[in-house]
């Protein structure tokens, strides 16, 4: 099956998983470690992916979260992350989805617009969080971050779905007017 | 859909006290394994039925409202799904009660352990602290009164300096160089008297006769006194004239050893030879 649901499988018992989407391999495996690294209640699973589709035949549990990954230094990670945005069905987008921007801290390298990320993340209703994955204690905070995410995603936490984090996430100002 | 989310929710709500519900109790436990059962057969029909459901992908243009059409069908059966719940709570038997109570307090326990030991090392390294301060205190308060001592000591010392003391001292140092000046004087007196004594005797009474027939000599001492004062009374005439009571000896003495001079054109007058100069 070429498109992504986030409710085709039964769950694993005290399992989540978590789907890491990004250009840049190095980056998305340390972030996996100081994911793997973190305390954590449930069974965490971290599954790495250069692009969506993926592949059919192998036998992977759900997905209960998919964080796309874009590096502001390249165009490349934004266009492929687009690309990979039409093979997610849409109910994944109901708090299963967040965007990851990295490298804003060095401008001058960017190539990508902050904006153009902010509104891509408007666009599919999803949380937009930015950190510098490259230095380590920022990559620390943003994991333990996602593994709460993930754990919420999951259902392994009483009394809040992801739907539920999702408008707590949004943000409070209105998106940029202007390209409305 | 509305239904189907709901059902999905109700069971991940459902299921999530139950994992971690290992019961030890044999008929409790099989009771709860019932109950799990359940709710597995539940989950799989919701899956079933999610499963019929065709795919929707998204693209730019359309992702916004349909994403916003589906949020607010979710958050309305959420909440919709929240209001008709009754909290269903674990089997109220009193085994699962106890065990589940155990362990509560069990981790409170746990928690409440951590934070005594936490507070008490705290407490220790504010004690530590304390002493610290307290002997750093208790050291700047003791250089404070050395200080204080120290200073007013100097303040004292300051004003005797000034006034008293000065004066003081140096009428001391006055009255002990007039002592030793006076016993210069006398021992030199002394010495003089011992050794140049006025001319009498027989042996000289001969010359006395012929030469210097009825004037009163005076003493060496007081020949070198008066030459003394002439030359400090009058320093640019210091000239004394060489009258009758100079024993001539004693001038020929004075004249022979420097002590004297004569006036390079007036022989009768001599003067001290400038010591001090």
């Amino acid at each position: 099956m070429s498109v992504l649901r986030p409710m085709d499988k039964l769950p694993d018992l005290n399992r989540a998983t978590v789907l890491l989407v990004g250009t840049q391999d190095a980056l998305l495996q340390k972030l996996a470690e100081s994911m793997l690294q973190e305390q954590c209640a449930s069974e965490l699973r971290v599954h790495l992916a250069n692009s969506l589709p993926l592949p059919s035949n192998v036998n992977r549990p759900r997905i209960d979260l998919i964080v796309f990954v874009i590096n502001l230094h390249s165009q490349y990670s934004l266009r492929n992350v687009e690309e990979c945005l039409s093979h997610v069905d849409s109910s994944f987008f109901l708090g299963k989805v967040c965007f990851l921007a990295t490298g804003a801290g060095r401008e001058s390298h960017c190539s990508v617009h902050q904006n153009t990320v902010i509104k891509l993340a408007h666009t599919y209703r999803s949380p937009l969080l930015f950190c510098d994955l490259e230095v380590e204690s920022f990559r620390v905070t943003m994991a333990q971050r996602l593994v709460r995410m993930l754990q919420i995603c999951a259902g392994h936490v009483p009394g809040i779905s992801a739907v539920n984090l999702l408008s707590l996430l949004r943000r409070s100002d209105s998106p940029p007017s202007k390209e409305l | 859909m509305k239904k189907t989310i709901m059902d999905v929710l109700e069971n991940q709500q459902k299921l999530d006290p139950d994992i971690t519900g290992d019961m030890e109790v044999i008929d409790t436990e099989e009771e709860l394994i019932k109950q799990c059962e359940e709710m597995w057969k539940d989950m799989e029909e919701c899956q079933n039925k999610l499963s019929l459901i065709g795919t929707e992908t998204l693209t730019n243009s359309n992702a916004q409202l349909s994403l916003l059409i589906t949020q607010v069908k979710c958050l309305t059966a959420e909440l919709d799904h929240w209001k008709k719940r009754t909290p269903e709570i674990t089997p109220m038997t009193e085994d699962v009660l106890v065990t589940l109570g155990k362990e509560e307090f069990q981790q409170l326990k746990c928690n409440l352990e951590m934070v005594v030991s936490t507070i008490q090392s705290k407490n220790e390294k504010l004690k530590e602290d304390l002493e610290r301060e307290q002997q750093w205190l208790d050291e700047q308060q003791q250089i404070l009164e050395s200080l204080n001592v120290l200073h007013s000591d100097l303040k004292n010392q300051v004003v005797t300096f000034s006034e008293s003391r000065i004066f003081n001292e140096l009428k001391a140092k006055m009255l002990s160089i007039k002592e030793f000046k006076e016993k210069l004087l006398c021992t030199l007196g002394e010495f003089l008297d011992d050794h140049f004594p006025l001319p009498d005797g027989t042996t000289k009474k001969k010359k006395k006769n012929t030469q210097e027939s009825n004037a009163q000599l005076v003493t060496l001492n007081e020949i070198i006194e008066m030459l003394i004062n002439r030359m400090f009374d009058v320093p640019h005439d210091p000239y004394v004239k060489i009258s009758d009571s100079f024993w001539p000896p004693y001038i020929e003495l004075l004249l022979r050893y420097g002590i004297a001079l004569r006036h390079p054109e007036d022989p009768t007058r001599i003067r001290l030879e400038a010591f001090h100069q």
